[in-house]
């Protein structure tokens, strides 16, 4: 079994090819039942976001799903493949793991450390469970993905601090409001800044948006597109400052609307209670000194653009401990996927104790027979629980190594001492696909060649 | 035996000050199971003297003390669980590490003098305790809004910036402080005058009981700076960082007459 993953993103691809390429519009539902039925992949999922587009599957044949997943890219989108393949890019088994543990955490993203990523992979492998076309090795994989995601967020500080100029004005009117229901906006501008800003605030719950304009028709009009918002005439500048918990100025004016003198008259009757400006205009709209008035905090759109450089660097700076997480994660699922390669000889292994516990109560059946039923039925459990007895310890023994070349020692002497390999191979294979659907068709011999080149890449 | 809650209350500042630098979950976890082993090991070592003498151990200045900071530890973890902020840890911590040194390298004797039986000097110590303890976490949530706000109104959003609460929730939990300290130290200077007037008189500690006594002054000083802020301060504009400054003023205060004037300067209350 082998993982592979076939993708674009917005590292190799533009932008115009992306949208073609997007799964999400027709549906990562159908997308993702179309790619698993088709006959060279196992499980499947379909990774699809505006800034990439990436195909995971665990698959027998890497070569053939290869090519193969490139035509089903192509036929999807009817797009010509050699429009596709320069921009695709491939990832085969632990590479795999780890590109998906980046994108999840964020550190493959258009602005590094984003949030919104972690959600959709998570939506990406939801679509693809609901149709079954995820099995124990892509869940396994998801699920750690989601992990890692999990873990670069709480243990670094890769997410934190806002990237835009909007993003930063509501982080700092939380920081200083705290919750920010219940606060009331004033915004002086009917400007498509202003307006942006604004409507971030409403997402945080504000109470009340106020919109001031010059010309009363755009401040209805601005307020109208946020919705919710309430205009007001431009002589009520005062009373609604007055209100005000935040105040956004965006207006075109040469020369400061505000200044020091105004704003202080505003803060006396308010008692100091705390004044957020957000100055987002150029010439700025209020007087820089009015930053000096106690409770009255002032930032102009530099200062602002200042606070986004910061935490790009900070997030910069935070790269190299998310790639330690994601490495270490990478290790696990490594473990995991090794462990696995004993899988088959266990269940081989089952199979040939009991064949033979079968077979040998069916020799004695004319002995047994002249037993009362209640007689039958303890000889059947008893002879049962011998057997799972005697196999219990084996059993976790073989569960529990993760190491390739140890597994295949191990699989070799039990395969040779208990005879697995002949006569109960079809017995084994029936038995696999009840356990692990996708390891029907994979021998021992094939997991065990793949593990081995695994571990010697590794 | 005040050594040991002093030893993981220690652990415990180790552990929140590692916690604020580099904000591993797991590393405040253990912080936090620091400082309620140590709070817990801190209650076992009061329980155990409770039963020795028969009371409270509070009769003098060093019992006093590790009382003092048994409270602030319960007071402070009370705060973490109810807002699930640990950053404060951090800054209050040092205080109850500084003082609990003083027990656990100079234990008092607990001998309990004549004068101080009665159910009345109990409230009135214990509530005293109380009090201090409140505020020194206003003291702790004032200098960190402070230390907030600088950065805020100086536009350099940096290492508070990203530890801190906001300014909104660090100056209502500073008022909360104040407000239950300040009823507390209502509540024991009131008992404290009330047990003065009614104590046998031939106790020379007891004839010393007057306003001219420093830490009983100084004790007065202290209400009136609470007052104001409590009642006053927020009405003429006083909230956020003066408000801060005055919990910060008003701690020193309380420390000053909480341990130099206790060892060294009153006349009334050397017991």
């Amino acid at each position: 079994m082998h993982l592979l993953l076939v993708g674009i993103s917005h590292r190799t691809a533009p932008v115009e090819l992306r949208e073609r390429l997007d799964f999400q519009a027709p549906g990562l539902q159908s997308a993702v039942r179309a790619l698993a039925s088709r006959g060279s992949t196992r499980e499947a999922v379909v990774v699809s976001t505006c800034n990439r587009a990436e195909l995971y599957v665990a698959c027998d044949e890497p070569t053939v799903a290869r090519v193969d997943l490139l035509n089903f890219i192509s036929e999807f989108h009817s797009i010509d493949r050699s429009v596709v393949q320069p921009h695709v890019y491939e990832f085969a088994d632990l590479d795999a793991a780890r590109h998906l543990f980046r994108v999840a955490a964020g550190l493959d993203s258009l602005v590094v450390g984003e949030p919104q990523i972690l959600g959709q992979v998570k939506d990406a492998h939801l679509a693809a469970a609901e149709v079954h076309a995820s099995g124990a090795v892509l869940n396994r994989l998801f699920h750690a993905s989601f992990a890692t995601g999990k873990r670069v967020r709480t243990e670094t500080g890769l997410g934190s601090g806002a990237v835009s100029i909007s993003f930063a004005a509501v982080a700092l009117a939380r920081k200083i409001f705290g919750d920010l229901k219940g606060r009331n906006v004033l915004v002086i501008g009917a400007g498509e800044m202003g307006k942006l800003t604004a409507l971030h605030m409403k997402s945080q719950g504000v109470n009340r948006i106020t919109i001031v304009s010059r010309t009363m028709a755009h401040a209805a009009r601005t307020a109208e597109a946020i919705g919710g918002a309430s205009a007001a005439p431009w002589d009520e500048i005062d009373t609604t400052l007055g209100a005000a918990d935040i105040l956004i100025t965006a207006t075109g004016a040469a020369s400061p609307i505000l200044t020091k003198g105004h704003i202080e008259s505003v803060m006396r009757p308010r008692r100091n209670r705390p004044l957020f400006i957000i100055d987002i205009a150029v010439p700025r709209d209020v007087e820089a000194t009015a930053g000096e008035i106690e409770q009255v905090f002032l930032y102009n759109i530099d200062d602002l653009q200042t606070t986004v450089r910061v935490n790009l660097a900070r997030r910069t700076s935070e790269v190299s401990r998310a790639e330690a997480i994601v490495g270490e994660e990478v290790e696990k699922f490594s473990a995991w996927l090794r462990s696995r390669g004993a899988i088959p000889t266990v269940v081989a292994l089952r199979q040939r104790f009991e064949n033979i516990r079968r077979s040998e109560l069916e020799r004695l059946e004319f002995k047994l027979s002249s037993l009362p039923p209640e007689a039958r039925t303890r000889v059947d459990e008893i002879t049962r629980l011998i057997v799972e007895k005697l196999l219990l310890t084996p059993t976790e023994q073989l569960k529990s190594l993760t190491d390739a070349d140890t597994v295949g020692a191990y699989s070799e002497a039990l395969t040779r001492l208990f005879g697995l390999g002949g006569q109960t191979g079809s017995v084994a294979e029936d038995a696999n696909r009840k356990v692990e659907p996708f390891i029907r068709r994979a021998d021992r011999s094939t997991i065990s060649d793949s593990l081995d080149r695994r571990s010697n890449k590794g | 035996m005040n050594a040991i809650p002093l030893a993981l209350y220690g652990a415990a500042l180790v552990a929140y000050v590692w916690h604020f630098a580099r904000r591993q979950p797991n590393v405040g976890r253990a912080a936090t199971t620091l400082l309620v082993a140590g709070a817990l090991a801190h209650t076992f070592v009061i329980g155990m003297q409770t039963m020795e003498v028969g009371h409270v151990p509070v009769t003098n200045a060093s019992s006093a003390i590790s009382t003092f900071v048994w409270l602030l530890a319960l007071a402070y973890l009370y705060t973490e669980m109810t807002t699930d902020e640990r950053a404060m840890g951090t800054f209050i911590l040092p205080l109850a590490v500084a003082l609990q040194t003083i027990p656990a390298v100079q234990p008092g004797i607990e001998d309990r003098a004549d004068v101080l039986q009665g159910p009345l000097f109990g409230i009135h110590v214990s509530s005293l305790l109380f009090a201090y303890a409140s505020f020194a976490l206003a003291c702790v949530i004032g200098i960190t809004y402070v230390l907030l706000f600088k950065e805020i109104k100086a536009k350099h959003l940096g290492f508070f910036y990203a530890r801190l609460p906001s300014l909104q929730v660090l100056d209502s939990m500073n008022h909360r402080a104040t407000v239950v300290g300040w009823i507390f130290l209502t509540i024991g200077l009131v008992v404290g005058a009330v047990w003065a007037s009614q104590a046998p008189n031939h106790d020379p500690r007891v004839q010393a009981m007057s306003l001219q006594d420093p830490k009983i002054f100084v004790a007065i000083i202290c209400w009136a700076v609470y007052s104001f802020e409590v009642f006053a301060a927020r009405r003429i504009g006083w909230g956020g960082r003066r408000a801060a400054y005055l919990s910060a003023i008003g701690f020193a205060i309380v420390l000053l007459n909480f341990v130099p004037i206790s060892y060294f300067l009153t006349n009334s209350h050397n017991f």
